[in-house]
């Protein structure tokens, strides 16, 4: 490593603190991939892929990516639920590489629900 | 200097000082284990513990360390301190019960008896050894082994003897307030030290009684300080600040005219001779160490004395040991014969002893000398023709007694003989000093075969030398006793004043003189010069007569190859004409 | 660097290795090449979190989910369901003593949720042998404002006002001790800072986790301390007994160097500083700071006296600042956050008096009987019950607390009733215990507290330098003493008489180790003296631990005759045919208890 200075210090700092954001547990959102056999096979791992990917080109780290199983509706795969604190989750059906950047962008990002390939608001309750 | 106060009592001292220094100003005691002088404080033993108060605040610490401050109260006697030192002290009785100092500070505490049982070690783990051989000594051969209750007193490694460290300087020997540690008898490992039955001798010393000046000498072989640049204790001590321990010795160069050469003799070292046990038995002396003992002033006050300090029952005196003998030197040592008799007079004058002479033949010319001789017969002393065969320590025969028997062929009777005695001394020759060929090479002078300085002519002039200028007197000439190197010395001095006296010197025309032109430097004629009176000039770079040395003898204007020499009076045009005068 | 959507923080502190967890970590790596998530998931080992007790610990951030007690076997199912299918795995969650449901979120777990991170504010979130971790978790800002924006004055001023006191043991305020060091002559203007490393307190490991976790913040601490004192040279002493330790200080070390954040011209502010590393060989007693400086030098690690203080002349008779690891590591967030940041925790009132009260946190070792054994951070003037059952998670195996051990070998036991003691350096020390270094070990009813002392007695006399004379014979006596006690040879008035030599230890030993070393033995005749007097007038210890004072007899009505105590017992003291009575002969037996632990039906019975 080169010799820092101040400035050089604050700034390996900046970067490295964005890459390392997801460690510290601070998200702006959570994206959960639904990676049941179903979702597999009907291209949920080229979904995640292209969300990483995705996060990658657009220099974020503080969206948690996380993935589940079978949501039951395996018609619908595949499937992703998009959290964002102190709202109701929402399920995306019948996703592929492109409609996940956009809802990416949007909802993630932007805060508006993707209406088009939105399936349902909230979530099942557990128990 | 800060003021402070003791038990009630103001004292001054430097600033920096610790407590133990006011109150020995004072003239308060306070008990410690583990404080010496001369070492850094070390605060181990803790007996010193003493109550300070500064302003409000009592604190325990201990006197030998803690520096004294402006206005400081220390309480040598107040409850809390007694009771902290009577409780070490206890305990200190209870590891090491059997220690003299460790009892008697105790029972000035009131404590008889620990509660804590009754220990038997000797080391009270006060350091001072270990710290003396460090911070004074510098020789590093004490440390301390494990730690806690474990500690013990050990050296580096545990190499001990002739491996470790240790200089056998006795310093912690002399500072073990318990007698933990003591001095190892090495002699007998090592072999007799040449002047060990002459005593101990500290480092720093008047080397005899007499000695003129009667001032202290050091010994660097012995010398802490100049060993390993610790100590200097006598540096400190000294008030007059007579002690200068940066002193070392200098080389002078000292323009003279001429010099006396009076180095004197070294005694044959009767070790060579292994059959009379010198080094290897106890009291067998040369006769130079019973000189000494002799003396009233040396070590033993005159008293004739084994090494275990009893007076001898029976004393054989060796005659010719290394003198006329094949062997060692051929010559006959002059002294000896003398000097034995002397010795058998003072010891029959001295003690009850029986005293035996061994001899090859009785050397007693000259004035006076017959007539002790016969003295000496008169005194009951023992003399027997016959050299010594050997010195034993194993009986020999039934009527053997005392501890050493001396085997000889009594000539006279024609029998063997087997003599016990308690002393034997060896009448050693007189040799040249080892370094005289040495100094023979740096004054050009030449040796006889013994290796005596050569006069330049046994009879007719036994003091000069083949160099003028340069005499020679004493035994470095040749074995002589007292009266005749006192006379030779006389006369060298006398023949050095009337040079001196004459102020100008007269000398021979004839003299070799050297043409620089053709001198090519080969140096040849240096070496050549009976009377080393050419030498060679450096920034010339060519040979140069000295005048007042050259003889004229033409040894060099003989050998020089480049014909450079001449000889004044000598030239080949004179010696041709000479001959051509006798021819005609 | 790739964004990865998982950060699993495998724990790779010494506790948690010991229980395999570089295995863990293996298997995790294994797995996720496996199932082709190297690319999102990114495992990283870190520093010590402090809950020993339960490594291997495992973190999955950002959910936040806190694995234990992980086998390397375990893993595979734990990848597929968790990293794959984004289920965890109940079982490997956290479950508090006596209760059934789990607790899956670190924060949530009592024994974290109830800790203040300071010193250890890097703990589990970093790998330690990264700089780059360190700086991303502002990681020398602290040295970059100090070296930049303050003077050395303001640093110290800093310091001061924060009320930061050694955590080394002896709570002196650090900022006093950095300005003597910065007052005091100096011929050639040398100063040393020093960090003492040497923790040796049985059962304490606070400076390890530390170091292990998080050694740049110890170095930043340096380099700040000595800006502020006008140090160029600095040394850690650190134990040869924690080589992992040494191995992240030589990397951090490297690391900071080669960012020029040691050496010449520090970060560019023309500052110049450098940290040599320096092994100690393993004696307790260099953990005083006489000795340490004694060993530093070269020399036999031997305390000596301290009446010119080390601040003066410490290390080559130069003034040296030396300040325990807690210490350091508690610099940079004051110097970041500022002295008022770091006074609202705690206890007291530092402005006036600096030793008015004790700020911020202080790191504990948590061990003995309780269920949350590890290491924890506390804000000072939280109380024992707190740590104890709170953070501690209670007594085990529902026995009842008898006490609380403070501050190592040098401490002393805490009765129950003085659990609600608002913990800080000064009513510890006026409690007859002391902050030490920070080990804290409970005792319940099972332990002896002559026996106890007698341990730690023991301990001290084999650690003790044995310079000075009350220390060495105090604790040889002292030790001689305690085992006839607990032998059931004790005499009256051997109470008196060990009071009698502490009272000798405290006011004439040479070092403070010697001045501590009766606390153990003091502090439990002042709150159990009963149990001594029941020792030498009874011959009784109601704990049962005191071979001597007991024996071991079968309850006639209970036993059922299984044999197990008869096969549990070495020595073959017990007799009996299957269902019939079982007979323990007193002469044959060694009092070991394993009948006691075997027996089903509580038939054995210790008297």
């Amino acid at each position: 490593m080169a010799r820092l200075s101040v400035q050089s210090l604050n700034a390996l700092r900046d970067q490295l603190q964005a890459e390392r954001a997801g460690r510290e547990g601070k998200c702006r959102a959570t994206v959960i991939v639904h990676m049941g056999t179903c979702g597999i096979s009907a291209g949920a791992r080229q979904v995640m892929t292209a969300l990483l990917g995705a996060l990658e080109e657009r220099g974020i780290a503080d969206v948690a990516v996380s993935s589940s199983g079978c949501a039951g509706m395996c018609s619908r795969e595949p499937m992703a639920t998009v959290q964002r604190p102190g709202e109701a989750p929402v399920k995306y059906a019948d996703l592929d590489e492109k409609k996940i950047v956009r809802v990416l962008d949007e909802h993630v990002i932007g805060g508006s629900i993707v209406k088009e390939y939105a399936l349902a608001m909230g979530s099942e309750r557990a128990g | 200097m800060v003021t402070f106060e003791i038990d009630g009592q103001q004292v001054q001292v430097e600033e920096g000082e610790p407590i133990i220094k006011g109150a020995e100003k004072l003239g308060i005691k306070i008990p410690t284990l583990c404080h010496c002088e001369w070492l850094e404080p070390y605060g181990a033993c803790r007996v010193c513990t003493v109550e300070v108060v500064m302003g409000k605040r009592h604190r325990m610490v201990t006197a030998c360390n803690y520096p004294a401050r402006e206005g400081l109260r220390v309480l040598t006697q107040s409850e809390r301190a007694v009771a902290a030192r009577r409780m070490v002290l206890e305990m200190q009785l209870a590891r090491c019960s059997t220690v003299p100092i460790i009892q008697e500070l105790a029972r000035e505490h009131g404590i008889e008896k620990s509660r804590f049982g009754e220990g038997t070690e000797t080391c009270i783990m006060c350091g001072l050894c270990v710290r003396i051989c460090s911070e004074l000594v510098g020789a590093h051969a004490l440390c301390f082994g494990q730690r806690g209750t474990e500690r013990f007193i050990s050296t580096p490694f545990q190499r001990e003897g002739e491996e470790g460290p240790c200089i056998a300087c006795g310093a912690c020997v002399d500072v073990c307030p318990t007698g933990h540690i003591w001095m190892e008898d090495l002699s007998a490992r090592k072999g007799q030290p040449q002047d060990f039955y002459l005593g101990p001798k500290s480092a720093i010393a008047i080397p005899t009684q007499q000695a003129v000046p009667k001032a202290p000498r050091i010994d660097p072989d012995a010398c802490i300080y100049l060993q390993t640049r610790g100590c200097s204790i006598c540096q400190q001590v000294c008030e007059p600040e007579a002690v200068d321990l940066s002193q070392h010795d200098e080389e002078f160069e000292i323009e003279v005219g001429q010099i006396l050469t009076t180095t004197g003799f070294q005694l044959f070292d009767p070790r060579k001779m292994s059959q009379y046990g010198y080094g290897r038995l106890d009291n067998v002396l040369t006769s130079l160490e019973f000189e000494m003992m002799l003396n009233s002033t040396g070590p033993t006050g005159g008293k004739v004395l084994m090494k275990n300090g009893q007076v001898p029952r029976a004393i054989g005196i060796l005659h010719c040991i290394g003198s006329r003998d094949e062997n060692h030197h051929a010559y006959c040592s002059r002294v000896c014969c003398m000097y034995a008799m002397k010795f058998a007079h003072l010891v029959k004058d001295r003690s009850d002893a029986e005293v035996y002479q061994f001899y090859i033949d009785m050397e007693a010319y000259g004035k006076g000398y017959h007539e002790f001789y016969s003295r000496i017969l008169a005194e009951d002393v023992n003399v027997i023709r016959g050299k010594a065969a050997e010195v034993t320590e194993q009986m020999w025969g039934d009527e053997a007694e005392g501890v050493l028997h001396i085997r000889c062929e009594d000539t006279l009777v024609g029998k063997f003989r087997d003599i016990p005695v308690d002393m034997v001394v060896l009448c050693c020759a007189i040799e040249p000093q080892s370094d005289l060929g040495n100094m023979a090479h740096i004054l050009g002078l030449t040796r006889s075969p013994d290796g005596f300085l050569l006069e330049r002519h046994p009879k007719l002039d036994p003091i000069g030398t083949n160099t003028d200028g340069i005499y020679i007197a004493g035994t470095c000439q040749g074995p002589k006793d007292i009266p005749d190197t006192v006379a030779q010395a006389q006369a060298a001095a006398a023949r050095i004043l009337a040079l001196i006296a004459k102020g100008k010197v007269l000398i021979d025309p004839i003299k070799a003189s050297i043409d620089a032109e053709h001198c090519s430097g080969c140096r040849m004629c240096n070496s050549l010069c009976p009377y080393q009176a050419i030498t060679f000039d450096e920034e010339e770079e060519v040979s140069v007569v000295n005048d007042t040395l050259c003889k004229g003898c033409g040894t060099c204007v003989a050998a020089c190859p480049s014909g450079a020499i001449r000889g004044a009076g000598f030239t080949d045009n004179q010696i041709l004409a000479e001959l051509e005068g006798i021819l005609i | 660097m790739a964004v990865k959507r998982l950060h699993l923080m495998v724990c790779a502190g010494t506790g948690c290795v010991s229980n395999k967890s570089m295995e863990v970590k293996a298997a995790l790596e294994t797995e996720i090449e496996k199932h082709g998530l190297a690319a999102e998931v990114d495992v990283i080992p870190t520093g010590c979190n402090g809950f020993c007790g339960v490594g291997p610990i495992l973190l999955v951030q950002p959910d936040g989910i806190f694995y234990q007690q992980l086998r390397p076997r375990d893993i595979p199912h734990l990848v597929e369901e968790h990293l794959l299918k984004g289920r965890p795995v109940q079982r490997h969650l956290y479950t508090p003593p006596g209760e059934k449901g789990t607790i899956p979120l670190m924060s949530d777990i009592p024994f974290f949720h109830a800790q203040v991170l300071i010193a250890l504010r890097n703990r589990g979130m970093i790998d330690p042998e990264k700089i780059e971790d360190y700086i991303a978790r502002e990681g020398y800002q602290a040295a970059a404002k100090a070296l930049t924006t303050m003077s050395p004055q303001e640093v110290l001023d800093v310091v001061k006002a924060s009320g930061l006191r050694g955590r080394g043991g002896g709570g002196f305020p650090t900022g006093i001790k950095w300005e003597s060091t910065k007052r005091a002559p100096s011929e050639n203007g040398t100063r040393w800072v020093i960090c003492n490393a040497d923790e040796g307190d049985p059962g304490a490991f606070m400076d390890r986790s530390i170091i292990e976790g998080d050694p740049h913040s110890v170095l930043e601490g340096m380099i700040i301390g000595a800006y502020a004192i006008g140090a160029t040279r600095g040394f850690i002493y650190v134990r040869q007994e924690y080589p992992l330790a040494l191995k992240r200080f030589m990397i951090a070390l490297n690391q900071a160097r080669e960012s020029g954040l040691l050496g010449e011209d520090i970060l560019g502010t023309g500052f110049s500083f450098d940290i040599e590393v320096h092994r100690g060989a393993g004696a307790f007693v260099c953990g005083e700071s006489t000795a340490l400086m004694a060993s530093l030098e070269g020399n036999v690690g031997e305390p000596r006296a301290k009446y010119i203080h080390t601040v003066e002349r410490g290390l080559w008779n130069m003034p040296s600042c030396l300040n325990n690891v807690e210490t350091w590591a508690n610099v940079p967030p004051i110097i970041l956050h500022g002295a008022e940041w770091f006074t609202q925790l705690g206890t007291g009132d530092v402005s006036e008096n600096p030793w008015g009260g004790s700020k911020g946190t202080k790191v504990f070792s948590l061990a003995g009987k309780i269920n949350n054994t590890g290491l924890v951070e506390v804000p000072m003037g939280i109380t024992l019950r707190e740590i104890v059952f709170d953070i501690g998670g209670g007594i085990a195996n529902g026995k009842r607390l008898k006490s609380v051990q403070t501050g190592g070998p040098s401490g002393g036991c805490l009765p129950e009733e003085l659990l609600d003691l608002e913990v800080d350096f000064d009513t510890l020390t006026a409690a007859g215990s002391m902050m030490g270094s920070g080990g804290m070990l409970v005792m319940d009813e099972d332990d002896c507290m002559v026996d106890f002392a007698r341990f730690y007695i023991d301990f001290l006399m084999a650690e003790s330098c044995g310079k000075c004379t009350p220390c060495r014979e105090g604790l040889r006596n002292m030790n001689m003493i305690l085992q006839r006690i607990c032998d059931g040879k004790g005499q009256e008035g051997d109470i008196e008489l060990l009071e009698e030599i502490s009272a000798c230890m405290i006011d004439a030993a040479l070092c403070a180790l010697g001045t501590s070393a009766p606390n153990p033995v003091l502090s439990t005749i002042k709150y159990f003296r009963e149990e001594y007097e029941e020792h030498i007038r009874e011959g009784k210890c109601r704990a049962g631990v005191c071979k001597a004072l007991i024996t071991y007899k079968v309850d006639a009505d209970k036993c059922s005759g299984c044999t197990l105590c008869a096969r549990a017992c070495p020595v073959n003291a017990i007799t009996g045919e299957t269902k019939k009575l079982h007979v323990i002969d007193p002469n044959v037996c060694d009092r070991c208890g394993a009948c006691y632990d075997a027996c089903t039906f509580d038939a054995i019975i210790r008297v």
